[in-house]
C-alpha cells in the first residue's frame, strides 16, 4: 500500500473539517474545505482510499503546497 | 426561486428551482432587481480558482431589502441596497484597523450545524462569496450590503458593487494614486475602466489605456483615458515608458495572468507602484527583475480595491448621479436570467464590457 500526501492548494484557514481518520474516500471527494480570501476552497481527495493522517484541525492557518491529510491508496 | 447552479467546472449554468432559507438574526433577504456578469465568475466556472460545487455564481448585484433578521436595525423592508462580497465582521484585527476589505471571520456564514443559506430539499447548494447573486432572491449577512439613496438606477448600482468598488478603490485606496501621477491600466475589462475613471477622478495627469480591443480602447477614452495603446499591434512596456519618459508612477493589471503582471511592473519609472488586480490562476509564479527593486519599484495585490464598501459605494453614487462616474457606457447589455451563459461566453471573447441580468420585479 503507498501513501498519498494531500495538499492545500492557497494559503487560507481550515475552516470545515469534512472528514475523519479511517474514513473511506473516492477520488474528488472533499475532505476539508478551506476559506481564502471569501473563497469556499475545496481540498478533495487525489485518489481512492482510506484516509490515515489529518494534519490540521479548524481554524488552523494553511499555506500553499501544505500537506493537511494523508491517504492510504487501494 | 430560481437561480442559476454550477454544477460542473467548465460545464455551462443550469436555471433550476433553489429554496432559501429564513432570515437568521443577522440576516437580511434580498430581492435583487439587476447583477452584473463578471470575469471573475468565469474564472470559477471554468477551475482556475477551485470552489465548492454546487453552488450558485454572480457577486455583483443591487436589489431591495425583502426581509430582515430579529437583530438587524440597518435597513428594514424596501430599502435600496448593493450588496458585496466584502461582508465583515466588524471586530477583527483587520476589520478594526480599516482593512476591512481583508476580513476572513468564519462567522459571515451559516455553521456547518445550521441549515445552509441556499438548498435543495436537504441537499447544500453552496453560497458564493457570500452572495450568489443570479438567483431571485439572496440571503446574506447584513455586513454584505449597503443601503443606497433610491434615484439611483439599479443596473449601475449593480456594477458599483464590484468593478466599480474593484477599479476605483485600487486607484483610490491600494495605490492612492496622486493628482498628476502617470498611470497604465493593463485590461479595458469592467474593472480597469472603473480604474481608468477612478485615476480621472484622482487627477492623473496621464492616463494609458491598454487592451487588444480597438472599441473597448475607444470605450476607455470615453472614460478619461488620454493615450490608448493596443497591446496586439505594439510594445505596450515600451510605448509606455516612451509615453511617460522612463515609466509611469502607478500601473494597474486588471486582467489576471502571469504576462501582463509582470508587464504591470516593467513599466513603472523608479519609485512607481504595480497593482495587479486581476485574478491569476491558483500555483502561478509572478517575477520580477531583482535589480528593477533597487529603485524601488514596488509590485503589490488589491483585493475589491482595498475598501470600505459602506462609505465607499454610498459615494460612488453620488459620482455617478453627479455625472463624473461613467456607468452607462460601460453596460454592453440588459439580459435575463436564463440568458446569463450566453453572457459568460461573451466574456472569454473579451469584446464586450458588461452584461447586466435584470430580474423580474
Amino acid at each position: 500500500m503507498s501513501t498519498v500526501d494531500v495538499e492545500s492548494e492557497v494559503t487560507g484557514n481550515v475552516w470545515k473539517i469534512e472528514m475523519a481518520v479511517g474514513d473511506r474516500v473516492k477520488a474528488e471527494d472533499v475532505i476539508m474545505i478551506l476559506e481564502s480570501m471569501k473563497m469556499e476552497i475545496p481540498v478533495e481527495a487525489e485518489c481512492a482510499g482510506t484516509i490515515v493522517k489529518i494534519l490540521v484541525k479548524e481554524e488552523d492557518a494553511v499555506e500553499e503546497d501544505q500537506v493537511v491529510a494523508v491517504i492510504e491508496a487501494d | 426561486m430560481k437561480a442559476a447552479v454550477l454544477r460542473e467546472q467548465n460545464k455551462p449554468l443550469v436555471i433550476e428551482d433553489v429554496q432559501v432559507s429564513k432570515p437568521g438574526p443577522r440576516e437580511v433577504l434580498v430581492r435583487p432587481v439587476a447583477a452584473g456578469v463578471c470575469h471573475s465568475d468565469l474564472h470559477f466556472m471554468n477551475g482556475s480558482y477551485p470552489y465548492m460545487l454546487p453552488t450558485i455564481l454572480g457577486h455583483e448585484s443591487a436589489g431591495i431589502v425583502e426581509e430582515v433578521g430579529a437583530d438587524v436595525t440597518y435597513v428594514k423592508k424596501g430599502d435600496h441596497v448593493i450588496t458585496c462580497l466584502s461582508a465583515f465582521c466588524g471586530h477583527c484585527d483587520k476589520c478594526l484597523t480599516g482593512h476591512m476589505a481583508l476580513c476572513s471571520a468564519p462567522e459571515l456564514s451559516r455553521e456547518g450545524t445550521e441549515q445552509p443559506r441556499l438548498h435543495q430539499e436537504s441537499k447544500p447548494i453552496h453560497q458564493f462569496l457570500n452572495l450568489s447573486s443570479f438567483a431571485e432572491l439572496m440571503l446574506i449577512h447584513e455586513h454584505a450590503l449597503v443601503k443606497i439613496r433610491e434615484d439611483m438606477p439599479m443596473d449601475r448600482a449593480a456594477l458599483i458593487g464590484c468593478s466599480t468598488t474593484t477599479g476605483v478603490g485600487a486607484v483610490f485606496h491600494t495605490a492612492g494614486v496622486e493628482p498628476g501621477s502617470s498611470i497604465a491600466v493593463i485590461g479595458c475589462g469592467g474593472v480597469g475602466l472603473a480604474a481608468v475613471n477612478g485615476a480621472a477622478i484622482a487627477g492623473a495627469r496621464q492616463i494609458i489605456a491598454i487592451d487588444m480591443v480597438d472599441a473597448k480602447l475607444e470605450l476607455a477614452k470615453m472614460l478619461g483615458a488620454t493615450h490608448t495603446i493596443n497591446a496586439g499591434s505594439s510594445n505596450a512596456v515600451g510605448e509606455v515608458q516612451q509615453l511617460t519618459s522612463g515609466g509611469c508612477d502607478y500601473s494597474f493589471e486588471a486582467i489576471g495572468l502571469k504576462a501582463t503582471a509582470e508587464q504591470a511592473f516593467q513599466m513603472l519609472g523608479a519609485g512607481g507602484t504595480a497593482t495587479v488586480i486581476g485574478m491569476i490562476p491558483v500555483g502561478t509564479m509572478v517575477e520580477v527583475h531583482g535589480p528593477d527593486l533597487l529603485s524601488e519599484k514596488k509590485l503589490q495585490g488589491s483585493n475589491m480595491g482595498s475598501n470600505r464598501f459602506r462609505v465607499d459605494m454610498p459615494r460612488f453614487v453620488d459620482f455617478y448621479l453627479s455625472g463624473k462616474l461613467h456607468l452607462d457606457e460601460v453596460i454592453s447589455k440588459h439580459i435575463r436570467l436564463e440568458d446569463v451563459n450566453d453572457a459568460l461566453e461573451a466574456l472569454k471573447t473579451g469584446q464586450e464590457a458588461r452584461h447586466v441580468i435584470m430580474f423580474d420585479q
